[in-house]
């Protein structure tokens, strides 16, 4: 097209291309960016501030950060979201894209219910969900005592033992959050053409096949964006373990996750700088995932 | 890095229009003279909130706010939280705070939290006199008196009467017996109980009780060698016992617990435990009905004298050194501690540990009729042999203890492997708050 038009119109084309879009998009997002800023934005560079001063408000360096790394709750604590992100990432991912493929190969009727099915755990978010799943930990009132019996726990605190933590976490944060991915997903594979599949399938390929070398291949951004925000929330873990450290009267350690440690040091010993230290350890993790992610998904890549 | 800061605070004005900026300021917070106001803020949990509702009826020209928290070891990071904030924006502190946590006056009187005022000049000499001096002791921070301890929370033995006149037992006076006990009803009444291991206090009863050196504050130093000969006597004599199921290691405030030894089960025949178990636990939370309890002395070590227990609990008031009616908070607190003490079915839950207050008090236990028989002398002779090798603390051990023992008895560990743990614990907990730690 642009070989057929002369240069001044493709010039122009552009010009007005970006202008009129942008601006358009700026008032759209003008409502949101206050907002981004006071609470995204400036917090982050607070805690950068907070993170490379002293109490005093004098210059650190990197003290806080080898400080901090040397507190003998650091190294677990980080342990703990690792291998629990680590977890539930690799469920999240095989689970929800593997029953999202599933359900868009079923006719609409019994898909629409399973939709439905998958999604109703995900209504029930964050706190809410964690005291429900209290309960169902517990096997002396658990609907599901059956399987905790078998795996060995026949009391809440051996429902809650140490090394299960990050498994138990991991479960709950699936079963509250994978609902909602398994609908995105879905709506993801709707937007592939009928006709790709239907020339598939006239090439032989067969149900697995098309999942496997043609659904999943085009809905790889999506993905990639949920193991994004995955990293993310997975790394902040926070509100999981501090309730369960309240309900099981203190037997889990109200420093078992990162964000934790980053609170205690803040409002226990009034060590914001070690705090903020912490919580700039785990935007880093996270910038890193994401980085890591976009590059290998071209993620942003606009020609595909 | 300052001009980073300026340039953050500039983009927040001009995008928002809004101060809200106060955070990034770190100037200390401001203090303001002491003034008589009629106006108080009182901070209880909901076991002294009766007091504070008496005190504001008994007051109607003071103008008595009360607020409730979760006073315990929750609510002790609850306090923390919200006076670093306060701190931090130099107002909205409550005139007087109630916390379930013995040690919390500790961290309250140092820095960064300086909460505290000391209570002497505030309370008259001749009230404070009259706590005993192992409370008014675990009240004095670095020589100065900050907090009155609200009950005392000795621990005795609890004897389900009914049970032992009905097995035919006699109750026993010492460890050795209560443990040559526990094993001889595991053979014959397999099921009950003669105590528990599984509470984040457990160690207050077992540890505290018999000497061991967790808290020990030598100078500016503090000791904590857990696997001293008293700590390490009292874990070979409780792992067969917590083996062979007379004490389980769970705790007794969990759902699994009250199924399998509360209500109609009523499998607890003996309990070494708090003064404030006959309420708290026996009656409302396990159910256990009226006359099968009562209270005998604390158990010896052999023959060794002087017979020491432990204490779990033990709330202290604390008063505010920003309040600005000192006067009124003061009146408070004299007034919860000293006067406040319904009979009959409100009576205080915990053992007063204002001298003549208790003594009112006992007689009443007398005349309750869940008892058994009388608690009161064992009671009585218990308040005044809490081991005061004890030292408070700053930080909680509770979570040190549930994290490192609980868990792994639960898990099928000895208590007596798992004593340098828990001192490793503890000591990196004391390091993080600033002890100089010494562990022999």
């Amino acid at each position: 097209m642009l070989m057929k038009a002369p240069a001044r119109w493709g010039v122009r084309a552009r010009i007005t291309g970006m202008r009129g879009p942008r601006a358009h998009g700026l008032l759209f997002v003008l409502p949101y960016l206050p907002f981004l800023l006071v609470f995204g934005i400036l917090p982050m560079f607070y805690a950068l501030y907070l993170a490379v001063t002293t109490d005093g408000g004098g210059m650190a360096g990197l003290g806080n950060f080898t400080r901090t790394f040397r507190d003998y709750r650091f190294v677990p604590a980080f342990e703990h979201i690792l291998l629990y992100t680590g977890v539930w990432l690799a469920s999240l991912i095989v689970l929800v894209v593997g029953l999202a493929l599933l359900l868009h190969g079923r006719a609409s009727r019994v898909t629409s219910t399973f939709r439905f099915l998958f999604y109703i755990p995900g209504a029930l978010a964050g706190a809410s969900a964690v005291l429900v799943w209290l309960f169902m930990l517990d096997p002396s009132v658990s609907p599901g005592s059956l399987l905790l019996r078998a795996s060995g726990a026949h009391l809440f605190v051996e429902s809650i033992a140490p090394a299960r933590l990050p498994f138990v976490f991991a479960m709950i944060a699936f079963w509250t959050g994978a609902g909602g991915w398994i609908v995105v997903l879905y709506g993801a594979l709707n937007t592939i053409p009928q006709d790709l599949e239907e020339a598939a399938r006239i090439d032989g390929a067969g149900p697995v096949t098309i999942a496997l070398r043609l659904k999943l291949p085009l809905i790889r951004k999506w993905v990639a964006y949920m193991a994004i925000l995955s990293v993310a929330t997975g790394t902040q873990l926070f509100i999981e373990p501090q309730l369960v450290n309240e309900a099981s009267l203190g037997l889990v350690p109200d420093t078992w996750s990162s964000n934790q440690l980053a609170y205690q040091l803040a409002f226990r010993y009034g060590d914001f700088n070690g705090a903020a230290a912490v919580s700039v350890d785990l935007i880093a993790i996270g910038l890193v995932a994401a980085v890591l992610i976009v590059k290998r998904t071209g993620l942003f890549r606009t020609e595909d | 890095m300052r001009l980073l800061r300026r340039r953050s605070v500039l983009v927040s004005l001009v995008a928002t229009g809004m101060v809200a900026i106060a955070a990034c300021g770190g100037g200390s917070p401001k203090t303001s003279p002491s003034q008589s106001s009629n106006a108080l803020t009182v901070w209880v949990d909901s076991v002294r909130l009766p007091a504070a509702q008496a005190y504001a009826k008994e007051h109607p020209t003071m103008h008595v706010n009360i607020v409730t928290f979760d006073g315990d070891g929750n609510g002790a990071t609850t306090l923390q939280t919200k006076i670093q904030l306060w701190n931090r924006t130099g107002n909205g502190w409550p005139d007087v705070i109630f916390s379930e946590q013995a040690n919390d006056p500790v961290w309250m009187a140092q820095k960064p939290f300086e909460f505290a005022a000391p209570v002497k000049g505030l309370v008259p000499d001749n009230l404070l006199s009259q706590w005993p001096a192992p409370s008014t002791a675990q009240c004095t921070i670095n020589g100065t008196q900050y907090c009155v301890q609200d009950n005392l929370a000795q621990v005795v033995l609890w004897v389900n009467k009914k049970l032992m006149t009905q097995f035919g037992y006699s109750v026993p006076t010492t460890w050795q017996q209560w443990a040559a006990l526990g094993a001889k009803v595991a053979t014959e009444h397999p099921g009950y109980i003669v105590g528990n291991v599984g509470d984040s206090f457990s160690h207050w009863i077992y540890l505290w009780g018999n000497q061991c050196p967790l808290e020990q504050l030598q100078g500016d130093k503090l000791l904590i060698n857990s696997t001293d000969a008293h700590c390490t006597r009292v874990a070979q004599l409780l792992d067969p016992m917590v083996q062979n199921g007379s004490v389980p290691p769970l705790s007794v405030f969990t759902p699994d617990f009250a199924r399998k030894y509360g209500g109609a089960k009523d499998k607890v025949l003996l309990m070494p435990g708090p003064s404030w178990y006959a309420q708290a636990l026996f009656d409302q939370t396990l159910h256990i009905p009226a006359g099968q309890i009562t209270a005998a002395a604390p158990l010896q070590w052999e023959n060794e004298t002087p017979v020491t227990t432990g204490q779990v609990g033990g709330g202290p008031w604390i008063i505010s050194k920003h309040s600005k009616n000192l006067k009124g908070a003061a009146d408070f607190v004299t007034y919860a501690t000293t006067v406040f003490n319904p009979t009959g079915k409100d009576a205080r839950a915990g053992y007063p540990a204002y001298g003549p207050l208790a003594d009112a008090w006992l007689k009443g236990l007398g005349s309750n009729p869940y008892f058994a028989a009388d608690p009161a002398p064992a009671l009585k002779a218990a308040a005044g042999q809490v081991w005061t090798g004890w030292n408070l603390v700053s930080y909680p051990d509770q979570p040190v203890w549930s994290n490192t023992v609980v868990t792994k008895l639960v898990a099928g560990k000895s208590l007596s492997s798992l004593l340098q743990p828990l001192g490793d614990g503890l000591a990196q907990a004391a390091q993080a708050s600033g002890y100089t730690v010494v562990r022999q």
